[in-house]
C-alpha cells in the first residue's frame, strides 16, 4: 500500500516539475529586454550564427522557433494579434508569397534594403525581402556528357536524354517554383509538353532530395539532372574532384532560374523597429558573408562577392522574373505536374 | 446505485470525447464546402494514391502479422541459443525513427547504395531502382513496424493458459500444431491490436513515403495543404483516414465473431528446448532480423557519429535531453492512465453501444498525419476562443498555444490508440464472472479493479506503455508545431539536420535516441519481471 502511495506521489511530482519548468522557462525569457522572436523554417544550424552576430552588434537578443512551413504559417495565423513572432523567415519565393497573401507580413520601407537587395528579389510592396540566392540549374556527369549537348531546361525533354535524366520529386517546393517560372515564360501548353518529355526521359522514380540526384548521376543511373547550386557546393567542398559539373541553363534566353530564402516583419510584431533593424542587418555585408559561408549560397546583396568556391562556377545570367510570380503560379504548376504524371 | 454507475459511464464518455477533440475538429472540415480541387485530385491523383495505399496496407499488414507473431512465439515458447538477449534486442528497432531507417536502407540498397554498387562490380548484374514498384517500401515498413505486433503478441503469449498448451501437447500435437491451433487463436486479439496500430501508423506516415517518393493518402493530404493551400480539403482527406481505420477495427471485430478466450492464471510456460540444428536455425533467423532491422542501421549511425561527434555535441544537448525525457515521462503516464480507464472492463460499459463506439473513435487519431492533427488541435482551440469571446469571455489561444499542457494533450490524443489497444487486448482474457463474484462478495469496484483487473491487464498495459514511451520520444510533427520556446527534443534535432541533408551529423542525436530507447526498455523489462 505504502509502495503504491509512493508511486502516486512520484508520478504527481513529475507532472508538477513538468508544469513548473514551463512557467519557469517563460518567466526567465520574459525577464530579459524585449528580445525579438523569429519563426523560421530555416533550421537552427543556418540561422543561429546570423542572430548571434546581430546580438553581438546591437545587444538585442533574438529567440527563434523553427518549424515546417505550412504548419508554422497556420500557427502565426491562429495566434493572430497575440503572436510572439516579430519576423517570419522561410525558403522559396512561393512560400514567402503565400505568407504575404495570408496577411502575415507588414510592409516595410527601408533605404537600406532597397540599396542592398535588387528589386526582383524583393516583394513589390515591401512585405518580404530575399536574403540569399540559390540557382536551380542543370548538373551533369563530366564522364558521360559533353557540355555542348546541354542548353536549356526545356531541352531536357528532348528524346536524346531518354533514360539519362534524374529529377527531384515534384513535391518539393524548388521543383514547383522552377516549373512556375517555365509557365510564366512559355505558357501552360508548352510547359506541359516539356514536363511530359522530362517524365518520358526519367531513368528512375524522381528522387526525394537533390543529393540523391547527384549520387544517382555519379553511380551511373543517369547522366543529367537539375539541382540547387548549394547542394553541389557542399558536395564539392567534401570532394573537390567529384565528376560532376554545373551547367548554367537558359543563358541565351530567360536566364537561369534562381530562388531565394527570405524574411518579412510580421503584421502584429510588437517591435517593428527592431525587427526592421534585424532585417536590414541580414541584408548587410557582414550578415551576407555569413549566409554565403554557411551554406554555399549566393548573396542576395549586390555589394559582395560570392564564396571562392562558387565563383569558380563562373558568372551567369539570372532569370529576372520577379519571384512573387513563382508564388502566384505555384498551384498551377503543381496541377500541371500532377496531370503529366511527374511524381 | 443506478445513477452512480451511469455516472461512471458518463465520465468515461466525457474522457473519450475529450481525447477525440482533434479528430472531431478534423472531421468537422466537411462543414466547409469542397472546392474544385476535389475534381483535379479525383482525376489525376486519387486513382494512383488509393491503389498504392491499399497495396501498401495489405503487404505491410500481412508482413508484420507473420513476422511479429513468429518472433514473439519463438522468444516466449522456445528456448533457443541467444533467446534471452534477443527477446529484448529485436524490440530495439522501435527506437530508431522510421525515416532514419528508410534513409539508411536507401543508402545501402538503392542504385547508388553500397550493396548495389558492390553487386554490379562483382557480378555485372545491371542496377535497378528499388523505389519503383511496391516491394522495397513494403519490406522497409515491415522491418520498421513489426515490433508493435511483436510486443503485443509477446505479452499475450506470456499469459496463455498453460493447461491448454499442456493439454495440446499431451494429445500429441506437434509444436507447429500447438502454435497454429492453440497459441495463435488465443493471442489473436493481441496480434490484431498490434497490426491495427501498424496499419494506422502506415497510413499516417509521411517520412518513409517521402524518401521513397511513394504515393499514399498522405501525399494527397500534403498536396492539398502544401501545394493548393487548402487546409479544408487536407482535413477532409485526412478524415477519410479516420474512416478507413474505423472500418479496419470493425472488420477485425467482425472477423473474430463472438469467439472469446479467457485466461485465469498467470503462469510460466515451460518453453520447448531447441538445441542443435533446429535451435541454431531459429537463432540465425531471429538474429538475421536483428541484424537487418537494427544492427546494420546502427553500424551506419555509429560510423557517422564517430565522424561528427565533436562537431555536433554541445551544451545544447542537455536541453534536448531534458525536454525529451520530461515530455516522454509525463506523456506516457498520462496516456497509459487514460487508456487504462477507457479499457477497464465493466458490464455496464459493455452494454452501452454508444460508449463502445465513442471509445473506439477516440483512438483513431493515430491514423491522422501528425501535423494535420496538431493543426486541427490549434483550430479547435481557436473555435473555442471564438465561442468564448462571443459570450463575453476571453480568448484562450495565448494560454494554450505553445504550452506544455497542449503538447501533452496532443500526445495523449495521438498515442492513446497504442496504449488502449494493448490494454484492451489484455482484458479480453478476463472472465466476466469476476465482476459478478466480486459483487456477490460485497467487494467494491475499486477493489475489483485494483486486485483483479489491473494485475491481469498489467502485461498489456506495460507493453502499451513501452510502445507509447518510445513513440513519444520519436514524435516529430506535433512536437515541432506545438512545442514551447526552448523545448527542442532529440527528434527535432534529428529532423532538422537530416532535412537539410546533414545525415552524418543527424546520426548523433539519433544514436542518443536509441540509447534512451534502450533505457526505457530496461525499465519496462524490470517492471515486466515483477509481474511474471
Amino acid at each position: 500500500m505504502e509502495y503504491q502511495v509512493n508511486k502516486k506521489v512520484s508520478i504527481l511530482s513529475i507532472l508538477i516539475i513538468a508544469i513548473l519548468s514551463t512557467s519557469f522557462s517563460t518567466a526567465v525569457l520574459a525577464a530579459s529586454d524585449e528580445p525579438l522572436t523569429v519563426y523560421s523554417t530555416r533550421k537552427e544550424n543556418l540561422i543561429k550564427p546570423l542572430f548571434d552576430a546581430f546580438t553581438n552588434k546591437t545587444g538585442i537578443e533574438v529567440r527563434y522557433l523553427t518549424g515546417k512551413g505550412g504548419a508554422l504559417i497556420e500557427r502565426i495565423k491562429l495566434e493572430g494579434k497575440r503572436t510572439k513572432a516579430d519576423m517570419f523567415m522561410t525558403v522559396d519565393a512561393g512560400n514567402l508569397w503565400y505568407a504575404a497573401s495570408q496577411n502575415l507580413f507588414q510592409p516595410v520601407e527601408s533605404e537600406v534594403l532597397v540599396n542592398n537587395i535588387p528589386s526582383h528579389l524583393r516583394d513589390p510592396e515591401g512585405l518580404w525581402t530575399g536574403l540569399s540566392v540559390r540557382a536551380r540549374t542543370i548538373i551533369y556527369s563530366t564522364d558521360r556528357v559533353n557540355p555542348e549537348e546541354l542548353s536549356t531546361y526545356q531541352d531536357l525533354a528532348n528524346s536524346k536524354w531518354k533514360g539519362r535524366l534524374c529529377l527531384r520529386t515534384s513535391k518539393k517546393v524548388y521543383s514547383k517554383s522552377l516549373v512556375a517560372s517555365l509557365i510564366h515564360h512559355d505558357g501552360v501548353e508548352n510547359t506541359s509538353e516539356v514536363v511530359k518529355g522530362w517524365v518520358r526521359n526519367l531513368a528512375a522514380t524522381p528522387h526525394a532530395e537533390d543529393n540523391y540526384v547527384m549520387s544517382a548521376i555519379l553511380a551511373g543511373q543517369c547522366d543529367v539532372g537539375i539541382v540547387n547550386s548549394y547542394y553541389f557546393g557542399r558536395l564539392q567542398t567534401r570532394e573537390p574532384n567529384v565528376a560532376l559539373k554545373l551547367f548554367w541553363a537558359n543563358q541565351d534566353s530567360t536566364g537561369t532560374h534562381v530562388n531565394i530564402s527570405g524574411a518579412g516583419v510580421t503584421r502584429y510584431s510588437k517591435n517593428p523597429e527592431n525587427s526592421l533593424k534585424l532585417l536590414e542587418f541580414l541584408s548587410s555585408i557582414e550578415a551576407q558573408k555569413i549566409y554565403v559561408g554557411l551554406n554555399k549560397e549566393y548573396p542576395a546583396s549586390q555589394k559582395i562577392k560570392a564564396d571562392n568556391l562558387i565563383t569558380l562556377w563562373g558568372d551567369f545570367n539570372q532569370d529576372k522574373m520577379n519571384l512573387s510570380v513563382a508564388g502566384k503560379k505555384q498551384a498551377e504548376s503543381v496541377a500541371l505536374m500532377q496531370r503529366e504524371g511527374y511524381k | 446505485m443506478n445513477i452512480k454507475l451511469n455516472n461512471s459511464n458518463f465520465l468515461i464518455g466525457l474522457l473519450a470525447l475529450t481525447v477525440s477533440f482533434p479528430i472531431i475538429v478534423v472531421c468537422s472540415s466537411w462543414l466547409f464546402p469542397g472546392t474544385e480541387l476535389w475534381g483535379h485530385f479525383a482525376q489525376n491523383l486519387l486513382p494512383d494514391v488509393v491503389s498504392s495505399t491499399l497495396i501498401l496496407l495489405l503487404g505491410v499488414g500481412i508482413g508484420v502479422s507473420i513476422l511479429g507473431t513468429v518472433l514473439a512465439y519463438l522468444v516466449v515458447m522456445v528456448d533457443f541459443p541467444g533467446q534471452s538477449w534477443l527477446e529484448w534486442a529485436i524490440f530495439l528497432p522501435m527506437a530508431i525513427p522510421a525515416y532514419v531507417l528508410a534513409f539508411v536502407y536507401l543508402g545501402v540498397f538503392d542504385y547508388s547504395g553500397y550493396a548495389q554498387v558492390w553487386l554490379r562490380e562483382t557480378t555485372g548484374i545491371p542496377g535497378f531502382d528499388i523505389r519503383s514498384g511496391h516491394w522495397a517500401i513494403i519490406l522497409t515498413f515491415i522491418l520498421v513496424f513489426y515490433p508493435y505486433v511483436y510486443m503485443m503478441a509477446r505479452a499475450s503469449f506470456k499469459r496463455q493458459k498453460i493447461q491448454m498448451i499442456e493439454a495440446g501437447k499431451m494429445l500429441g500435437a506437434k509444436p507447429l500444431h500447438v502454435f497454429w491451433r492453440i497459441s495463435v487463436p488465443l493471442a489473436r486479439p493481441a496480434i490484431a491490436a498490434g497490426v491495427l496500430v501498424v496499419l494506422m501508423e502506415t497510413l499516417a506516415d509521411f517520412g518513409v513515403v517521402s524518401l521513397f517518393n511513394y504515393s499514399t493518402f498522405t501525399t494527397a493530404i500534403y498536396s492539398a495543404w502544401g501545394d493548393f493551400r487548402s487546409i479544408e480539403v487536407a482535413a477532409q482527406l485526412a478524415s477519410l483516414l479516420v474512416l478507413v481505420s474505423f472500418f479496419l477495427i470493425y472488420f477485425e471485430k467482425k472477423a473474430r465473431g463472438k469467439a472469446k478466450y479467457y485466461s485465469t492464471d498467470i503462469s510460466n510456460i515451460k518453453p520447448y528446448k531447441a538445441t542443435g540444428f533446429i535451435g541454431w536455425s531459429i537463432f540465425l533467423f531471429v538474429f538475421g532480423i536483428f541484424m537487418l532491422a537494427f544492427a546494420m542501421p546502427m553500424l551506419q549511425l555509429v560510423i557517422w557519429s564517430i565522424e561528427k561527434y565533436s562537431e555536433e555535441w554541445t551544451q545544447r544537448y542537455l536541453g534536448y535531453l531534458a525536454s525529451t525525457s520530461i515530455l516522454t515521462i509525463s506523456a506516457t503516464i498520462l496516456t497509459v492512465v487514460t487508456a487504462t480507464i477507457l479499457a477497464l472492463p465493466s458490464r455496464r460499459k459493455a452494454n452501452s453501444k454508444v460508449l463502445q463506439i465513442l471509445i473506439r473513435f477516440s483512438t483513431l487519431g493515430y491514423a491522422l498525419p501528425g501535423s494535420v492533427m496538431a493543426v486541427g488541435l490549434l483550430y479547435g482551440i481557436q473555435n473555442i476562443s471564438i465561442v468564448s469571446i462571443y459570450f463575453g469571455g476571453s480568448s484562450i489561444n495565448h494560454i494554450l498555444f505553445g504550452s506544455v499542457a497542449l503538447l501533452l494533450f496532443a500526445y495523449v490524443s495521438r498515442f492513446i490508440a497504442i496504449a488502449f489497444n494493448s490494454a484492451n487486448a489484455s482484458t479480453e482474457q478476463i472472465k466476466p464472472v469476476y465482476e459478478q463474484s466480486a459483487k456477490l462478495l460485497g467487494a467494491s469496484r475499486f477493489r475489483l479493479i485494483r486486485e483483479v483487473y489491473l494485475p491481469m491487464m498489467a502485461p498489456g498495459i506495460l507493453a502499451g506503455g513501452l510502445l507509447v514511451a518510445v513513440d513519444v520520444m520519436k514524435e516529430l510533427p506535433a512536437t515541432y508545431l506545438l512545442r514551447p520556446f526552448g523545448w527542442d527534443t532529440l527528434a527535432i534535432r534529428v529532423f532538422e539536420l537530416s532535412s537539410d541533408q546533414f545525415y552524418e551529423r543527424a546520426a548523433v542525436p539519433a544514436l542518443i535516441m536509441v540509447l534512451i530507447g534502450a533505457i526505457i526498455m530496461l525499465i519496462f523489462n524490470k517492471l515486466d519481471k515483477e509481474y511474471f
